[in-house]
């Protein structure tokens, strides 16, 4: 019993951050209609700037003289959040904006290339090897399970109030202020949209630097959590979020972070009930699955098929 | 426009072909991966090579001829592997290689080498299967994983006396070939794992695994892999609450191991299989100086790529350059190197096995069980 | 365009401090601060040319596009025109000239080219291979798959473990490896089908990974991670090894001395003629009946099916198609390599694929042709870059893309008159 339990949790922190990956994949979609290769490394590369942020700040505490958890990790969220929007808003004007008029599969090569030169850069200047960050936060929440006992640490636990907040204010940006209107508007038709004066490229590149944002917050969150990354690791969680976005219905907010879930909880599920050498064959398995009965996704609006 | 373009295509495999000519010296490649994610390793290889050419050359050369490196990158990848081999066989005329560090890469690698006559070394492919093809040209100054399993499973049956072991792997060539030898020696020792999974290289939440670990009671975990998921590893299985032992082999033989487990304290009591220790050997303490006086710390690979240098370097300096010949005189002969003298089997493994077992200690450095 | 050109050096000297502010957030992070375990090092003074760089190119850029060359080159980008080119009717290829020259020069290569080079043009014709299939499934039919490596990895493991098995060698394999990959790319297709465009795509992405994944993990079939050997093609029963287990070796036969490059002349004298019939087949399918419905299908799904258009079967024909040719080249990959094993077959080799076909020109024979070759050549000649390779191939694939849209070759078709006498 306990052991279940556990696993929904393991499962449910999991799928929290590809939930906020899958936003920036999601978002995207809708606006454009293209697939951002791109975005898993964007997420790489906010893990090191999460690294060098928190280098940089516990250098100057030092210097300073005092010591404080908080200050360290209000400043790295701050400068990862701003740098990381700065690369998804350099990569849309770079590599995307110049084929906003080319076929979808053009993007998509240039993101894939986009893909290889973030990788490559970035271990180019920061070398190859598996880089970590110090623990700052240790201890856990332990509940009593019969003779068993599960337990969420409190990083954890951070990490699920971060993810949910950041899903909480990105739903009320969307749904509630005027350039969450614009958002949508673009997104149902960028040609009306731009008729009634809305600077669709202008609304692009801020979608792009939302996306970028939350890529970064769960860039910080799981720097922080799991310690250690390297410049290779956007590649897999990139596609495990992809997968998650496509699960809930491709353009919608929701059903990214459903998608995320349902992806996070399935692999924790089938790797600690079954086997972990199949888990990602379950994965890509339940999505074929879901995707046969319900073609666009769990809350994705169908395709209207226009003549 | 399509005349153009051919033409164009056939200029430049002519500019290829041309780069055939330029040679001199004896040529020995150095294949390992240079980019890619085990690029850090492919940077041992080359300073441990580099380092043992310069001194050779400083020496005399290989009877009066210098020697030339050839850095060749395979990324550990096999498809890259087979085009560089037979570009340095080929292009560059090497008549030795050092390398190539990743199995998956020596094993095809290894066939090119035997067609064209060249003597491979490899000074970091533990897998079996390399030595086992029966390729007269293909030798190794590392052990095999099947020698590193045993000494790791006498070691928790007879040391620990451990009953429940979790046997995990990372699903790849080196880290399942490891703890598949782990595995069968534990298994003949009558002790049966509780537990025997894989996970997938490039993740780092282990989370639900660890889980299961927990929920299987191990006072053992058995890790064949890299310090890249070990760290993780092992961070999240104290994280929560484990106390088993945590056993790996030569795979997290690196300091990165410390960061990426976030903590020194996460690594403490982490044992590990790995050669003995290169400075355990009189003979290497002039080269061990040189690389600290350069600002190098000569840690994994990097003395064993040098011994792998000194290798084919003897093999061809007794051969008149014939590297044929200078396979059939390892087999028979010994060779001093850096790390004590090298003797090899009719399959072209060491016939001494050097494994011991290491600690690593709250301070994030390793050393010798007694 | 009625204003004046001439180059407002002020907004240009604005672009280009917004820019290397920019880059100076960027660059500085990630270059500027290199990580040494906990704590770092600095390198500011590569930050700083870097920004310079950037600060300079940019002004250059932005002075260059207010000229009249540039506001003339903005504007052809920004109308980059669709469909294909048309030929006046009648036209005479100059194919017919150029094909028989071609074969000529294929097929003297093997004797002029070094080994190396050898091997870097078979890959490059796995390549082509691999392109063409990908072409009918992407190019032709206008589904996006992006799990090709799957078929290509069934082709490749097909070889090995058939050999190691049953004990199939590299001929009878060749066809059933082809067969192989086209009922598994039925299985495949026939439930997804049915989804659209980018759902396709993720759902062949999946199909790819399972495929790499099964290979990895279902040990005691495949060998896991540690990969298979494969066999070596053999010429009438004649093996290319330096001395046979069983039966004599091709050099032996014919009384010449050992040269393991002669395996690859086989290999490659085969895999040109393979390539070359699948070229013919594929151009001829274009022609016919079933080609025309493809390009129909993908243009407007829904016209095909009022009219009558069997969009099941035709997709699946395609699909199946492509599969084959996949297999194909997984085949000669296997006995090129002389082993296979999961890490061949990545979810990066079907980008590679899709890429080739992207850059060739979605739809064009000679443009895949010529991609791949691009795309395999190109790593191998910017070896001499190190560890710059990958980066370089990053930003060309980029460029391109920025440059070419459309790919390198466009589709061309010869117009046709109406003939007199049939529109009364």
């Amino acid at each position: 019993m306990d052991i279940v339990l556990q696993q929904l949790v393991n499962g449910l922190t999991l799928g929290s951050v590809y939930g906020l990956i899958a936003i920036g994949y999601t978002m995207v979609y809708g606006i454009i209609g293209m697939i951002n290769f791109a975005h898993g490394d964007v997420y790489m590369v906010s893990s090191y700037i999460t690294a060098i942020a928190i280098a940089l700040i516990s250098a100057l505490l030092t210097f300073l003289g005092f010591e404080s958890f908080l200050v360290v990790i209000i400043g790295t969220l701050f400068l990862t959040i701003v740098v990381t929007g700065a690369y998804g808003w350099v990569i849309e004007r770079v590599a995307y904006r110049p084929l906003r008029n080319s076929s979808r599969l053009a993007v998509l090569i240039s993101a894939i290339g986009m893909s290889l030169i973030l990788q490559n850069y970035v271990q180019l200047s920061q070398g190859a090897n598996q880089q970590g960050v110090p623990t700052m936060l240790t201890g856990a929440l332990r509940f009593h399970v019969g003779d068993g006992f599960v337990q969420i640490t409190y990083m954890k636990v951070f990490i699920l109030i971060a993810a949910f907040a950041g899903m909480g204010i990105l739903t009320y940006v969307i749904q509630k202020t005027k350039l969450g209107r614009m958002c949508r508007a673009t997104q149902q038709d960028r040609k009306m949209a731009s008729i009634l004066g809305i600077d669709t490229d202008k609304i692009i590149s801020t979608v792009f630097v939302i996306g970028a944002t939350m890529a970064a917050l769960a860039g910080v969150l799981i720097t922080l959590d799991y310690g250690a990354f390297d410049f290779y690791i956007g590649f897999i969680i990139g596609i495990k979020a992809f997968t998650a976005a496509v699960l809930g219905g491709i353009g919608s907010l929701p059903g990214a972070m459903l998608g995320g879930l349902i992806l996070g909880l399935s692999e924790a599920l089938f790797a600690g009930l079954i086997s972990s050498d199949y888990k990602d064959v379950f994965s890509f398995s339940l999505l074929v699955l879901i995707l046969i009965i319900r073609p666009s996704g769990l809350l994705g609006k169908p395709e209207v098929e226009k003549v | 426009m399509s005349n153009a373009v051919v033409r164009k295509t056939l200029i430049s495999l002519a500019v290829a072909g041309a780069a055939t000519l330029a040679q001199a010296d004896v040529v020995i490649g150095v294949a390992g991966p240079h980019t890619g994610a085990y690029a850090a390793f492919g940077e041992q290889l080359w300073k441990g090579a580099e380092k043992a050419a310069q001194d050779i050359n400083a020496a005399g050369g290989i009877n009066g001829e210098m020697i030339t490196l050839v850095k060749a990158d395979d990324a550990c990848e096999p498809k890259q592997a087979v085009s560089v081999a037979n570009r340095l066989v080929d292009s560059d005329g090497a008549l030795a290689v050092v390398g190539h560090f990743c199995s998956s890469s020596s094993i095809p690698a290894s066939k090119i080498y035997e067609e064209a006559g060249v003597i491979m070394v490899t000074p970091a492919s533990t897998n079996p299967t390399l030595t086992d093809q029966g390729l007269p040209n293909v030798f190794r100054v590392c052990g095999r994983d099947d020698q590193q399993g045993d000494v790791a499973a006498s070691y928790i049956v007879d040391k620990l006396g451990a009953k429940r072991v979790a046997v995990i792997h990372d699903k790849d060539t080196y880290g399942k070939g490891l703890a598949d030898a782990m595995k069968s020696t534990l298994n003949a020792y009558g002790v049966n794992e509780v537990m025997y999974e894989g996970l997938t290289r490039g993740e780092k939440d282990f989370n639900a695994l660890i889980t299961k670990i927990r929920s299987v009671d191990a006072d053992v975990v058995y890790f064949g892999g890299l310090h890249s998921e070990a760290g993780p590893l092992v961070r999240q299985l104290r994280e929560q609450g484990s106390k088993a032992i945590f056993i790996s082999g030569d795979g997290i033989v690196s300091d990165e191991f410390v960061s990426v487990a976030g903590s020194p304290e996460y690594v403490d009591g982490v044992l590990m299989t790995f050669g003995a220790p290169p400075t355990s050997y009189p003979s290497g303490a002039k080269v061990i100086k040189e690389f600290r006086d350069a600002g190098y710390e000569p840690e994994g690979y990097t003395l064993y790529s040098y011994t792998a240098m000194q290798v084919a370097v003897a093999a061809l300096a007794n051969n008149n350059l014939d590297p044929i010949k200078g396979a059939e005189w390892l087999k028979t002969h010994s060779v001093d190197t850096v790390m004590g003298k090298k003797d090899f089997d009719e399959k072209g493994d060491l016939t001494v096995s050097d494994y011991v077992m290491y600690e690593w200690d709250a301070q994030g450095k390793y050393s010798v069980v007694e | 365009m009625s204003q004046s050109v001439g180059i407002n050096f002020k907004k240009s000297s604005i672009d280009a401090l917004i820019a290397g502010f920019m880059a100076l957030i960027l660059f500085g992070p990630i270059v500027g601060v290199v990580l040494d375990g906990y704590s770092f090092n600095a390198e500011f003074d590569k930050v700083a040319w870097m920004v310079l760089v950037v600060i300079i190119g940019r002004f250059a850029m932005s002075s260059f596009f207010q000229t009249e060359k540039g506001i003339a080159m903005a504007f052809r980008y920004a109308n980059s025109n669709d469909g294909a080119t048309v030929l006046p009717p009648g036209h005479k290829s100059k194919m017919v000239w150029i094909i028989p020259l071609v074969i000529a020069i294929g097929l003297l290569v093997p004797f002029i080219a070094s080994k190396y080079v050898l091997t870097v043009v078979i890959l490059g014709l796995i390549y082509v291979l691999l392109g063409l299939g990908l072409n009918i499934v992407v190019g032709l039919a206008g589904l996006l798959d992006l799990g090709f490596v799957g078929f290509y990895a069934i082709g490749a493991y097909g070889l090995a473990l058939g050999y190691e098995n049953l004990g199939l060698g590299f001929w009878s394999m060749l066809p059933i490896a082809a067969l192989m990959a086209a009922i598994a790319g039925a299985i495949l297709g026939f439930p997804v089908l049915r989804m659209h465009g980018d759902y396709l795509a993720i759902v062949t992405l999946g199909f790819g990974e399972i495929i790499r994944l099964v290979l990895t993990n279902w040990a005691s079939f495949t060998h896991g991670p540690n990969g298979v050997s494969a066999p070596m093609p053999t010429f009438f029963g004649l093996e290319f090894t330096r001395r046979s287990r069983d039966g004599s070796t091709f050099h032996e036969f014919f009384n010449i001395p050992y040269d393991s490059a002669y395996r690859y002349m086989f290999i490659y004298i085969v895999l040109f003629a393979v390539v070359w019939a699948v070229l013919f087949i594929k151009h001829r399918l274009v022609k016919m009946p079933i080609g025309r419905a493809w390009e129909a299908l993908r243009e407007d799904e829904i016209a095909c099916r009022s009219l009558g258009l069997n969009h099941v079967l035709v997709k699946l024909s395609a699909f199946m198609l492509g599969a084959s040719t996949g297999g194909l080249a997984g085949v000669f990959f296997a006995t090129y390599q002389g082993f296979v094993n999961p890490s061949s077959f990545t979810f990066f080799e079907s980008a590679l694929i899709l890429a080739i076909v992207v850059l060739g020109g979605m739809g064009s024979t000679l443009g895949v042709v010529i991609a791949a070759f691009c795309l395999t050549v190109l790593p191998e000649m910017l070896r001499e870059f190190a560890e710059y390779r990958v980066l370089m191939f990053g930003i060309l694939m980029v460029v391109m893309m920025i440059w070419k849209p459309r790919g390198i070759v466009r589709v061309t078709r010869t117009g046709f008159a109406a003939r007199k006498g049939v529109v009364k």
